[in-house]
C-alpha cells in the first residue's frame, strides 16, 4: 500500500485529529483531491453519491413503467420504449444501484470494523470506483444516442444476437457489463485480501463482525461468479462483432448455454445483493436490542453455506427451458436446501430481538422491516423451487412480486438500515428521527401496496414484460394501486434524501458512539480521522468495543490490552491520478468498439500506458517492500492467488464450452482433420520449460545474482514469445486450411479458447519484459523478489491452463 | 547454481516451512514434466491403450498440473490458506464445467 506520513506526525508517533464533522474528508477538499483520492472513506462516499444518483435514475424508470401499466390500454409510451425501460431498470438497479450501494459500506466500514487504516490496495480501490462510474455512464449514454438496451437484464441469446437485435442497443449493454464486471472483480480481490490479511491483532476470523463476514462471502461470490458471465458476454460480443456461432442454432449452437452461463452468475448475484444486507441487519439488531447477536457462529456458517449453495441452484431459473426431470429434480432439491441456512438467519434475528431492550430507531425499523419482508420473498422463493409450481408462475407477475420482496424488502431495506445506522459515523451528524420514521412507514406501506398485489396479478395470469393489457382480465384495479404504491415509495425516498440534506446542514453532532455500538468503528471519532485510528484498537473478543465498555455477560471488564504494535507508525496512502487514467482508457476503448477501431486503439494505448504508470508508481517506495499481513503472506501474493482462483472459473467456462460444442459443427473442418499434434507438443514443451526458467529467475533474484536473474527472466520471456510464435503459426495454417472464427462451431470455440490463453501469455511476456528492463536498469533487487514471485505465479498458472488445454483440446480423441 | 532451500517461520504457528524447493528439485520436476509430455504424445498412438486412453490422459495431465502448482508455484511450501484459496475455486470450477457440459451440447446425458 502506498503511504505518506500524516501531516505533522513524526515517524513512529501517533497523529491525533480532532473529531470534527469534516475530519473524514481530509482537507483540502478540492476537486483534484477527490479525483486522486485513494482514501477508503472518500471512495465509499463517492460510491454512495454515484450509486444514489443511479438509484434515482432506475427509480424514475420504474415509475414510468408503473405509469404505463396503471390502467388498461394505456398510451404513455410505446412497446419499444417499455422494453428499454424494463431492461435499463433491471440492469441499473442490479449493477449500478444495489451492488455499489453495498460497496459504500464495504469501503467505508470494513477497514474500520477490522481495525485497519485502509484497504490492502488503495489505488486499486480507486480504480474499481472509476471503472464503475465510467461503466455506468457508458450504459446510460445509450439514452443520449437514442438506443438504450431493450432485451431484458438477462439478455437471453439469441434475442440479443445481431440477427434479432441489429442496432447498437445490445452493444451498449454487453460492453458496459464487461466494464462493470472488471470493476467488481478488482474490488472483490481487494476486500478479500483486506479482510483476511489486515485484521487488527486479536481479531480472529470468528471474532469478526457479521457484516465483515458477509462482505467476505460476498466478495468470494463476486470473484467466482463474474467470470462465467464475462465469458458469456465475450461469446455474445464475438457473435455480434466477428460472426462466430456460439448462439447460432443453425450452426449447432445451443441457446441453453447462454442461460446456464448467465444464471451461474445470476443466482450467486442474488446473494451478492442480499448477503451484505444480512450483515447490516446483524449489526443493527443487536445494537438496538442491547443484546449480542443470537448464535453468531451459526449465522456465520449459514452465510457461508448460502454462498456455497448459491453456486448449485442456478438452473431453477430455467425450469421452463426444458432441462429434463433429473436436472429439474437436482436443482429443485438444492434450492429447497438453501432455504435452511436462510431460515436460520431469520430465526436468529428474531431470537436476538426476543427479550432485548428494544430501541425503535429508524435503522431498527428498516432492519425489522427486512426480517418480515424478506421472509415473504423467501417463502415465495421456496414455492418457485418446485418445478410444477414454478411452471405456472414463470414469466408472470408473481415472479416480479417475489424478487422485489427479496431485493427491495431485503437488499434495499438492509441498505437503508445501514445508511441510517452509519450516517452519524460517516458525517458526524444525526438524522432527524421523526422524519426518518415517517419516511420508513411511507416506504414500507408503499412497497407493500406496490408489490403484494402483484402476487395476485401473477396468480390470475398477468404476464411479465407486457407493455399494455386489455380491460377484460380484470388486471386494471390492482395495477392502479400498484402504481400508487410505487409513487409512495418515491415519496419516501424523497423524504430520506431531504432528511440527509437537512442533517448535513443542521443535524445535531453525533459524537463517536451515538448508538452505544458494539463494534470497532464506534471506537473512533465521527467521522473518523484520515488514519481511522490513532492507535490500532485492542480486540477483546466478539463485540470488542461493547466488552471494553461493559464487560462480559456478568459485567466483568477485560484487563486493558496494550496498544497493538504499529512499527511503521501512521501512514496514509498517497493520492494518485493513475486510477482515473486507466479507467478512462477502458471507457474510450469501449466507446471505440461502437464507433471506430482508431478509438479502440487510442483507448487501449491509454489503458496500457496508464497501467504501466500505475504499476511502477511506487516501485521503489520503501513502504511497498513488504506488505505482510496477519496470515503471514504478502498482500500482493494473496491477491494473486485469489485472482487465479477467479481465473479457474474463466478458463473452466471456456474449456467447458469447447467440450460441450465438440462434434456439433455442421460443417468441417473438424478437430481431427486439422490439429497438428507434433507441433503443439513442441509448443507445450516450450511453455513447460519456460516455467522452469521462471523459478530459476526467482531464485536468482532472491539470491541477488544479477547475471542469472537477467538471463532467466529474459529466457522465460523468450520462451513465451516462442510459444506465441507457435500459436501464430498454428492459427495462420488453420486459416489457410479453411478454418476461421466464422467457419463453424469448432473454429469459434477453438480460436476463442486458445486465443484467450494466448492473450494471457502475451500479458505475461509483457510483465516479464518489464521486470527484465527494471533489472537491466538496476532497479530490481533482492527486496523486489516478491514482485518476481507474483509475476511467476501468473506465468505458471498460464502454464497449467495450457496443460489442461493440451490434453482436453488436442489429445483427447 | 545449486541453492539450498531457505526456511521461514510462520508468524502465528511458528511452523518451520522451507520457502521454496532447491534448484535440483526444480530440475527434477522439469524432467518429469518433459517425460510425461512425451508420454502423453506417445500413448495416443498405442492402439492397445485405446480403451483406457481418456482416463490415462486425464491422470497424466492432472499429474503435470499438480507438479507445477506444488513445486513451481510453491504451494507445497507455502501457507495452506493459499492452497485453499486456489484449490477450492479450482474444484468448484471443475464441477461447474462438468455440469455445463452435462446440461448442454454433446455431453447431454439426462435427456430433455
Amino acid at each position: 500500500m502506498a503511504h505518506r506520513d500524516v501531516a505533522g506526525a513524526a515517524p513512529g508517533t501517533i497523529a491525533t485529529r480532532p473529531p470534527t464533522a469534516r475530519a473524514g474528508l481530509a482537507a483540502p477538499a478540492t476537486i483534484k483531491s477527490w479525483i486522486t483520492t485513494v482514501d477508503h472513506k472518500r471512495i465509499g462516499i463517492l460510491y454512495g453519491v454515484t450509486a444514489f444518483a443511479f438509484f434515482l435514475i432506475g427509480g424514475i424508470e420504474a415509475l414510468l413503467i408503473r405509469l404505463q401499466l396503471a390502467r388498461p390500454l394505456n398510451t404513455v409510451m410505446s412497446a419499444e420504449t417499455f422494453n428499454s425501460l424494463f431492461t435499463m431498470h433491471g440492469t441499473t438497479m442490479v449493477f449500478l444501484a444495489i451492488m455499489p450501494l453495498n460497496s459504500v459500506f464495504f469501503n467505508y466500514l470494513v477497514p474500520l470494523m477490522i481495525g485497519a487504516r485502509d484497504v490492502a490496495f488503495p489505488r486499486l480501490n480507486a480504480l474499481s470506483y472509476w471503472i464503475f462510474l465510467f461503466g455506468g455512464l457508458f450504459l446510460n449514454a445509450s439514452f443520449l444516442v437514442g438506443t438504450p438496451p431493450n432485451a431484458g437484464w438477462f439478455g437471453y441469446a439469441n434475442l440479443t444476437t445481431r440477427q434479432f437485435s441489429p442496432g447498437p442497443e445490445i452493444d451498449f449493454w454487453m460492453l458496459s457489463l464487461q466494464v462493470l464486471g472488471a470493476s467488481s472483480i478488482m474490488a472483490g480481490v481487494n476486500f478479500i485480501v483486506t479482510i483476511l490479511n489486515m485484521r487488527a491483532p486479536g481479531m480472529t476470523l470468528m471474532r469478526m463482525p457479521l457484516f465483515v463476514w458477509m462482505t467476505l462471502v460476498t466478495q468470494f461470490l463476486i470473484v467466482l461468479a463474474f467470470p462465467p458471465v464475462t465469458v458469456a458476454l465475450i461469446y455474445l460480443m464475438f457473435d455480434r462483432f466477428f460472426g462466430t456461432h456460439f448462439f447460432d442454432v443453425a450452426a449447432g449452437g445451443d441457446l441453453h448455454l447462454w442461460q446456464h452461463l448467465f444464471w451461474i452468475f445470476g443466482h450467486p448475484e442474488v446473494y451478492i445483493l442480499i448477503l451484505p444486507a444480512f450483515g447490516i441487519v446483524s449489526e443493527v439488531l443487536p445494537t438496538f436490542s442491547r443484546k449480542p447477536l443470537f448464535g453468531a457462529q451459526i449465522m456465520i456458517y449459514s452465510g457461508i453455506l448460502i454462498g456455497f449453495f448459491g453456486f448449485s441452484v442456478w438452473s431453477h431459473h430455467m425450469f421452463a427451458a426444458g432441462m429434463g426431470p433429473v436436472a429439474d429434480a437436482f436443482f429443485s432439491i438444492a434450492t429447497m436446501i438453501i432455504a435452511i441456512p436462510t431460515g436460520v438467519k431469520i430465526f436468529n434475528w428474531l431470537a436476538t430481538m426476543w427479550g432485548g431492550t428494544l430501541r425503535p430507531t429508524v435503522p431498527f425499523h428498516f432492519a425489522a422491516g427486512l426480517v418480515g419482508l424478506f421472509t415473504i420473498g423467501g417463502l415465495s422463493g421456496v414455492m418457485h423451487a418446485s418445478p410444477p409450481v414454478d411452471l405456472q408462475q414463470t414469466d408472470s407477475y408473481f415472479v416480479v412480486a417475489h424478487f422485489h420482496y427479496v431485493l427491495i424488502g431485503g437488499s434495499l431495506f438492509g441498505i437503508l438500515a445501514g445508511a441510517t445506522y452509519w450516517w452519524p459515523k460517516i458525517t458526524g451528524r444525526l438524522l432527524d428521527e421523526r422524519l426518518g420514521r415517517l419516511g420508513f412507514w411511507i416506504i414500507f406501506a408503499g412497497f407493500n401496496l406496490t408489490f403484494f398485489p402483484q402476487h395476485y396479478l401473477g396468480a390470475i395470469g398477468m404476464p411479465r414484460r407486457i407493455y399494455t393489457y386489455n380491460p377484460g382480465p380484470g388486471w386494471g384495479f390492482w395495477n392502479f394501486w400498484s402504481t400508487v404504491g410505487a409513487f409512495a415509495i418515491a415519496f419516501g425516498v424523497f423524504l430520506f434524501a431531504v432528511n440527509a440534506l437537512l442533517s448535513l446542514r443542521y443535524g445535531a453532532p453525533a459524537g463517536a458512539d451515538p448508538w452505544d455500538g458494539r463494534t470497532l468503528e464506534w471506537r473512533t471519532s465521527s467521522p473518523p480521522p484520515p488514519h481511522d485510528f490513532d492507535e490500532i484498537p485492542p480486540v477483546y473478543g466478539r463485540d470488542s468495543f461493547w466488552r471494553e465498555k461493559y464487560g462480559d455477560d456478568r459485567g466483568r471488564k477485560p484487563a486493558p490490552l496494550p496498544a497493538a504494535p504499529d512499527p511503521h507508525g501512521v501512514h496514509l496512502p498517497s493520492p494518485s491520478h493513475w486510477p482515473i487514467v486507466v479507467a478512462l482508457g477502458l471507457l474510450v476503448a469501449a466507446a471505440g468498439a461502437l464507433t471506430s477501431l482508431a478509438l479502440v486503439l487510442i483507448g487501449a494505448a491509454v489503458l496500457v500506458a496508464g497501467a504501466f504508470a500505475f504499476a511502477l508508481e511506487h516501485h521503489r517506495t520503501p513502504a511497498h517492500v513488504r506488505q505482510d499481513g496477519v496470515l503471514g503472506v504478502d498482500h500482493r501474493k494473496l491477491a494473486m492467488w485469489i485472482f487465479l482462483g477467479s481465473e479457474c472459473f474463466l478458463f473452466g467456462t471456456l474449456i467447458a464450452t469447447y467440450l460441450a460444442y465438440k462434434g456439433r459443427s455442421v460443417v468441417g473442418p473438424h478437430p481431427h482433420e486439422i490439429l497438428n499434434l507434433p507441433i503443439t507438443t513442441l509448443s507445450t514443451f516450450d511453455l513447460l520449460m519456460s516455467s522452469l526458467l521462471m523459478v530459476l529467475a526467482l531464485a536468482a533474484v532472491q539470491r541477488g545474482d544479477r547475471f542469472q536473474s537477467r538471463l532467466w527472466l529474459g529466457g522465460t520471456a523468450l520462451f513465451g514469445l516462442i510459444f506465441l510464435g507457435f500459436q501464430a503459426y498454428e492459427f495462420t495454417t488453420f486459416v489457410h486450411e479453411g478454418l476461421t472464427l466464422q467457419t463453424n462451431l469448432f473454429g469459434s470455440t477453438f480460436f476463442v479458447l486458445t486465443g484467450f490463453h494466448g492473450g494471457h501469455v502475451t500479458l505475461g511476456v509483457l510483465w516479464l519484459l518489464t521486470l527484465l528492463v527494471l533489472d537491466l536498469r538496476g532497479r530490481l533487487g533482492v527486496q523486489d523478489a516478491l514482485k518476481v514471485e507474483v509475476a511467476g505465479l501468473y506465468w505458471h498458472f498460464v502454464d497449467v491452463v495450457w496443460i489442461a488445454i493440451f490434453t482436453l483440446v488436442y489429445l483427447l480423441p | 547454481m545449486s541453492t539450498p532451500s531457505t526456511a521461514r517461520e510462520h508468524p502465528t504457528t511458528g511452523e518451520q516451512r522451507p520457502e521454496h524447493a532447491s534448484i535440483r528439485t526444480y530440475l527434477i520436476v522439469a524432467g518429469i514434466l518433459s517425460a510425461v509430455t512425451a508420454l502423453e504424445f506417445g500413448v495416443i498412438y498405442v492402439r492397445r491403450l485405446a480403451p483406457v486412453l481418456i482416463p490415462l490422459l486425464l491422470v497424466l495431465s492432472a499429474g503435470k498440473f499438480a507438479l507445477v502448482v506444488m513445486f513451481f508455484m510453491h504451494l507445497r511450501y507455502d501457507s495452506r490458506v493459499l492452497t485453499f484459496l486456489f484449490v477450492a475455486p479450482l474444484v468448484l470450477a471443475t464441477l461447474l464445467a462438468i455440469a455445463v457440459m452435462t446440461l448442454t451440447g454433446e455431453f447431454l446425458v439426462f435427456g430433455r
